[in-house]
């Protein structure tokens, strides 16, 4: 064999292993879904911590938790950073449900969740991507996913007037349900109906 | 004098080289190639006195079946030769030549072509199913009876036995009669929830699709011999039925399927025994065009445990087990004709759940789930659909178009993911009456009222439907409470009263 052919044939060779290796590793994201600690979530948690730390003033929000003796929310006054847009500041409710009550309420999303993406569109359309473990440590059920949903939505809409409805992804795709029982394929508008009146 | 040029080498080309790259392409190709297989089946031979089952698959869309397990079925092979590309089987006498992918089968001189080509699947050299009605009679010198797309032949001389079935309705059920052309002896078993009528050792035609009943308590009938066993498989309209076989003479059987028969009422006790004219004749009820359906559906299932509780108590046991009692009561009212979406440990999605449903054309849905409710124990909450996508836009046109179907007496189309949408009111009606019967139950705490919530369960029904949540599943109860028999009971009783009362209500 000629000193070219071999030299053609290694080229072609590696080729083909790359494209093999190619193929194998876009299967797995495809079919195997790798949702922990990868490093696009990695910088996500990274700019959110930055988001809370960096912006300058505060403002008093009403966090909406579940509670289910009631089968309602009860709200939660907490001081949290105050960014001067609305996408940022859905961010900043968002993360503030997502370290939980501070009054002992049950948990909305888990605490290793991350905010994946959030859009606002003009029509009053917050869209809120979370990452697949938002559920990783939840209860399923009726009741709790129903609450939890609400908890985000009534949240959302109550501290930022431009938020008129609210839809829930999961890793960037539209999901069936939360967790087997809230269907989350339709867009939720607020209803303060679930929100415990205050004694 | 011509100067000389320099001899220019042209590079050679190494064809050796090729090869590894060419075998890597070609592997990598098949590697992706799909199947050519797609399925195998039993394929079954009677003879005067005995069957053989020979293994049939399904290449490229045809029937094919292995000539070597053919011919050793129908007789004795004398020889095989096999070369790269075809075959010779040796077969009393005559010698049948094959040649892969070509549809001509030589016999001694005689050619005949094929409605396939000949292909060899797993080193086994196939043919195509006309075959058997082409070549093998000229092979076996035999009469060979097969219809294409059969999977059974009759060789020699075989009289399959057929059957006229003839369905009757009677009191409360049904009658269907079997005709046999000859005599036969029938044997009956239950296996799988349906109810298997053996029809003997005699070979059998019959159609091996299913047909399909519109009845109430049969609702298929099913001829089956694959394992060489003829067999009728009779499918239950729902559960609860009993079956009565009874063998009228030797050409004829005879199954009847009817509802259990209601229990006589006590008589009051007088002291002295009625006599025989003095008891009340037994009421006969009319026999119903079909018994209202109710549809359950047990939650999660299979790979989908749903809940579990703090005791490991998984969300979809729990729901099986009340199901079931749930079911019982309502089959013990005789009223009802109960489908359940889901049998055993499986999980349908929810829309193949919500298309039994609607196929059933039910009277009413319920969705039972078990989850976390608060620290309260025992709890039930009942939930109907509250479409997630109630914009301030959609709710109109939700509205306007359910409105709209109704209102004007027009067959409206509905989106599948708005079929629940036009259920709505009847819907919030039957979840009341639940709650009503379950606030009836002592030690039981309610929601206080039937809650709305985007129960993904309820989404696609298209009858009045709502789903009962027992609870709790928290971090810090005991839930083994709920797995109660009597409590179970209880609540079975109320949904039964709270049916009874809603579709009493709406007339």
């Amino acid at each position: 064999m000629s000193r070219r052919a071999k030299i053609a044939m290694f080229i072609v060779l590696g080729v083909v292993a790359a494209g093999l290796i190619y193929l194998r590793a876009l299967g797995r994201r495809i079919f195997v879904e790798t949702p922990l600690r990868v490093e696009q979530e990695a910088r996500t948690k990274l700019s959110q911590v930055a988001l809370q730390s960096q912006t300058g003033s505060t403002q008093t929000v009403m966090l909406y938790f579940p509670a289910y003796e009631q089968g309602m929310l009860v709200g939660e006054a907490r001081q949290i950073g105050w960014a001067s847009d609305d996408v940022d500041r859905v961010r900043e409710v968002l993360l503030a449900l997502i370290e939980g009550s501070h009054e002992g309420r049950a948990r909305v999303v888990s605490p290793s969740a991350s905010i994946r993406a959030v859009f606002l569109t003009t029509d009053g359309t917050a869209y809120v991507d979370l990452s697949s473990d938002a559920v990783s440590d939840f209860a399923p059920g009726i009741a709790s996913e129903t609450l939890a949903v609400y908890s985000i939505v009534d949240s959302l809409a109550a501290n930022i007037p431009a938020v008129r409805r609210v839809k829930i992804t999961v890793q960037g795709q539209e999901v069936d349900t939360l967790d087997g029982h809230a269907d989350l394929t339709g867009t939720f508008v607020p209803d303060p109906a679930r929100i415990a009146k205050a004694n | 004098m011509q100067a000389k040029l320099p001899e220019t080498r042209l590079p050679r080309r190494s064809p050796k080289a090729l090869l590894p790259i060419l075998a890597l392409i070609v592997g990598t190709f098949l590697l992706f190639w799909p199947a050519r297989t797609l399925r195998s089946d039993n394929f079954v031979f009677y003879f005067p006195k005995e069957r053989h089952i020979v293994r049939l698959e399904v290449i490229d869309g045809a029937n094919y079946l292995p000539v070597l397990d053919v011919l050793n079925a129908v007789g004795k092979l004398s020889g095989f030769e096999e070369k790269r590309n075809s075959a010779v089987v040796w077969f009393g006498g005559s010698g049948l030549q094959l040649k892969k992918g070509d549809k001509k089968v030589k016999v001694d001189k005689r050619t005949w072509n094929l409605l396939h080509p000949v292909r060899v699947s797993n080193g086994q050299w196939m043919v195509p199913t006309d075959f058997l009605s082409s070549v093998l009679p000229e092979v076996i010198h035999q009469r060979v009876a097969y219809e294409l797309g059969e999977k059974r032949a009759f060789i020699g001389d075989v009289k399959p036995v057929t059957f006229t079935a003839d369905l009757e309705p009677v009191p409360n059920g049904v009658r269907l009669t079997l005709q046999f052309t000859s005599p036969v002896t029938v044997r009956t078993a239950s296996q799988n929830g349906k109810w298997v009528v053996f029809l003997g050792d005699e070979p059998f035609e019959a159609p091996a699709h299913a047909l399909r009943l519109q009845n109430p308590y049969l609702s298929a009938l099913q001829f089956d011999d694959q394992d060489g066993v003829p067999k009728l498989l009779l499918t239950p309209g729902a559960d609860g039925l009993n079956f009565y076989p009874t063998q009228s003479g030797r050409s004829k059987f005879i199954v009847e399927v009817a509802k259990p028969a209601p229990k006589l009422a006590q008589l009051p006790a007088t002291g002295a025994a009625p006599s025989a004219a003095q008891l009340p004749a037994p009421p006969v009820p009319p026999v119903p065009p079909s018994l209202p359906a109710v549809v359950l559906d047990p939650g999660h299932g299979g790979g989908d445990p749903g809940a579990r509780s703090r005791d490991g108590l998984v969300e979809k046991d729990v729901v099986a087990a009340w199901g079931e009692r749930v079911r019982a009561a309502l089959v013990a009212t005789n009223k009802y004709r109960i489908i359940v979406t889901r049998s055993g440990d499986t999980d349908p999605g929810f829309d193949e759940r919500a298309g039994i449903a609607n196929d059933a054309r039910p009277v009413a849905f319920l969705s039972l789930h078990a989850g976390n409710l608060g620290s309260k124990l025992p709890q039930l909450a009942v939930y109907t659909y509250l479409p997630s996508s109630l914009t301030e836009g959609s709710q109109e046109t939700g509205a306007a178009m359910t409105h709209s179907g109704v209102a004007d007496g027009r067959f409206v189309l509905l989106p599948w993911n708005e079929l629940q949408m036009a259920h709505v009111d009847r819907s919030r009606r039957f979840a009341q009456a639940l709650e009503r019967q379950f606030a009836n139950i002592s030690g039981l705490t309610t929601s206080g009222g039937s809650v709305e919530a985007p129960v993904r369960a309820l989404r696609n029904i298209d009858a009045p439907a709502a789903a009962v949540e027992i609870g709790s599943f928290a971090s810090d109860v005991d839930a083994r409470p709920l797995t109660n028999g009597t409590l179970q009971d209880q609540i079975a009783g109320a949904i039964v009263r709270a049916l009874d009362a809603f579709l009493g209500g709406q007339g």
